[in-house]
């Protein structure tokens, strides 16, 4: 199966993944952490029943902590998930993860490259709806799905975007950004803050509220607001100084291809610049996309995976100049 | 500087996280940091790896289960007249829901729907679902919709002296709130 972050798409100059997740529970049986052994493997085999055609299962607690791990990298799971020691499952296919027993019962995400909030959404209703036909799905007419926390009720959905905001970042937008955001009902995160550099640039922008809109609304504002912002986005890139931004990433490109050991800090502050070169075309043969799978790939659990690493961060920090020179020399 | 959290033991980690302009830092130290990682109050990823760190948050809870903002919204359960009430799938009790701030079972939002509903509002400013609905739901929408239709058709035929047609409505009838 192909990785969401190996292919280029739509807006990716700004917009990195599209995500919907739904939380969903069976009716008759008590939440994750009221669960006993015996419902939580009933829960299990009846979902496995379910995803069966074309699906993959993984007993996720089986997994190594970097395999687990990896997976959080990739975001095809939340971090809670990767931390968990209990039994759980995952099950998926194509662009849909769908995690068994995390604090729902059920939460069913689908993550596409570039700006496709619309296409994440259908494949998430699809694996919803072989949920529906198949088991009794909690939910009321009044407060809709049902679920752990209340703040999910309604439609149990949350739509989310990544962005990539250098410019936005440099000039200092972020903070009056995410004042106007929280006032129409979505929430942005990331490292960003009084003083802070640019750690990465990258934020996630998701709906805050559930019950009493639908999904289609939901989608629409989110995707309304999110082409504002990659507009603006694009704009404030306009303005830099083209020659000295080619002069920056080219460097950058130079210490990324010769670089024998690299630690994820210093990774970090290249990507940002290296990101930013290859979108606005300013390095021949590298893409937004080499810019994205270097950094996930050289993240610690997918290297440790990938690469069969013992647990041990000098070693990391060999393999981690080595896989990114390798991605890097595949341009033309 | 010492360790914000146990206050004796030199603080050698610095945390930062920034959620919708609140930003929150903490200076720890290495068993203190353990110990909120473990626990969930933060989240660093492997380690201190910056980047993880980073996609931690971004792809962090969306789902805002992390935190306890219900319970705080709900407040101290003195207003429970209804103590001795238990939720009859989960046993879970409102006192339970206040504490931690989520639901036992799916069943608790039936039992304690009124004590849920005014903190359910100041979350999301409402209080009635808008959005899809699993299949028998919708099946029984259409049937309600479709028996209120042919009510009036019935009325309609009666009023009309068209008695023939109103016993067939009646027959349809009959047989849509038998099905
Ligand atoms: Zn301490
Ligand atoms: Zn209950």
């Amino acid at each position: 199966m192909t990785n969401w972050y190996e292919i280029p798409g739509n807006e990716n100059d700004v917009v990195v993944s599209s995500r919907v997740r739904l939380a969903r529970n069976l009716a008759d049986y008590p939440f994750e952490p009221r669960l006993t052994p015996e419902q939580a493997k009933e829960i299990c085999e009846k979902l496995k029943t379910i995803y069966s055609d074309g699906w993959t299962y993984t007993d996720f607690s089986t997994l190594s902590p970097a395999e687990k791990r990896s997976y959080g990298e990739k975001h095809l799971v939340s971090p809670a998930f990767a931390g968990k020691k209990t039994p759980c499952a995952l099950f998926a296919r194509n662009s849909v993860y769908i995690m068994a027993l995390e604090e729902d019962h059920l939460r069913i995400q689908s993550i596409y490259p570039g700006l496709a909030l619309d296409e994440a959404w259908h494949d998430a209703a699809e694996a919803d709806r072989l949920l529906d036909e198949n088991a009794n799905v909690a939910y009321t007419e009044k407060l809709g799905y049902l679920t752990h926390c209340p703040t999910n009720l309604g439609t149990g959905m949350r739509a989310s975007v990544m962005l990539f905001l250098p410019a936005y970042t440099a000039a200092r937008g972020i903070q009056s950004l995410a004042a106007q955001l929280s006032k129409i009902g979505l929430t942005i995160r990331g490292m960003y803050g009084e003083g802070s550099s640019a750690e990465g640039c990258l934020y996630q922008i998701s709906n805050q509220i559930t019950l009493g809109i639908t999904e289609e609304e939901t989608i629409r504002k989110l995707e309304t607001v999110v082409k504002q912002i990659v507009e603006k986005e694009r704009q404030l890139r306009e303005r830099q100084d083209k020659e000295a931004l080619a002069d920056r990433a080219s460097r950058t490109l130079g210490i990324l291809l010769y670089a024998r050991r690299m630690d994820s800090a210093e990774l970090l502050g290249l990507y940002t610049t290296l990101r930013m070169g290859a979108s606005m075309k300013l390095l021949e043969g590298v893409t937004v996309t080499m810019a994205d799978r270097m950094l996930v790939e050289s993240m610690p659990g997918t290297l440790t995976v990938a690469e069969g690493l013992e647990d041990d961060s000098a070693a990391r920090d060999k393999t981690r100049a080595d896989v990114i020179r390798r991605i890097l020399k595949e341009q033309k | 500087m010492l360790c914000e959290r146990c206050g004796k033991k030199e603080a050698t980690f610095y945390y930062k996280e920034n959620v919708n302009g609140t930003v929150k830092t903490y200076h720890l130290c290495g068993d203190c940091a353990a110990e909120m990682q473990k626990s969930g109050e933060i989240q660093t990823g492997f380690g201190e790896d910056p980047i993880a760190k980073m996609m931690n948050i971004l792809s962090g809870d969306d789902f805002f289960g992390g935190d306890d903002l219900f319970g705080k919204l709900i407040g101290s359960p003195q207003k429970t007249a209804e103590r001795g009430k238990s939720c009859p799938l989960c046993g879970g009790t409102f006192h339970d829901f206040v504490k931690t701030g989520k639901a036992g079972c799916p069943r608790c939002y039936e039992t304690f729907e009124a004590e849920l509903l005014p903190s359910i509002q100041r979350i999301h400013g409402r209080t009635a679902h808008n959005g899809q609905a699993p299949a028998r739901f919708r099946e029984e929408n259409e049937k309600k919709q479709k028996i209120a239709g042919l009510e009036t058709e019935l009325k309609e035929a009666i009023r009309t002296e068209n008695y023939e047609k109103a016993a067939e409505i009646r027959d349809t009838l009959r047989n849509l709130r038998n099905a």
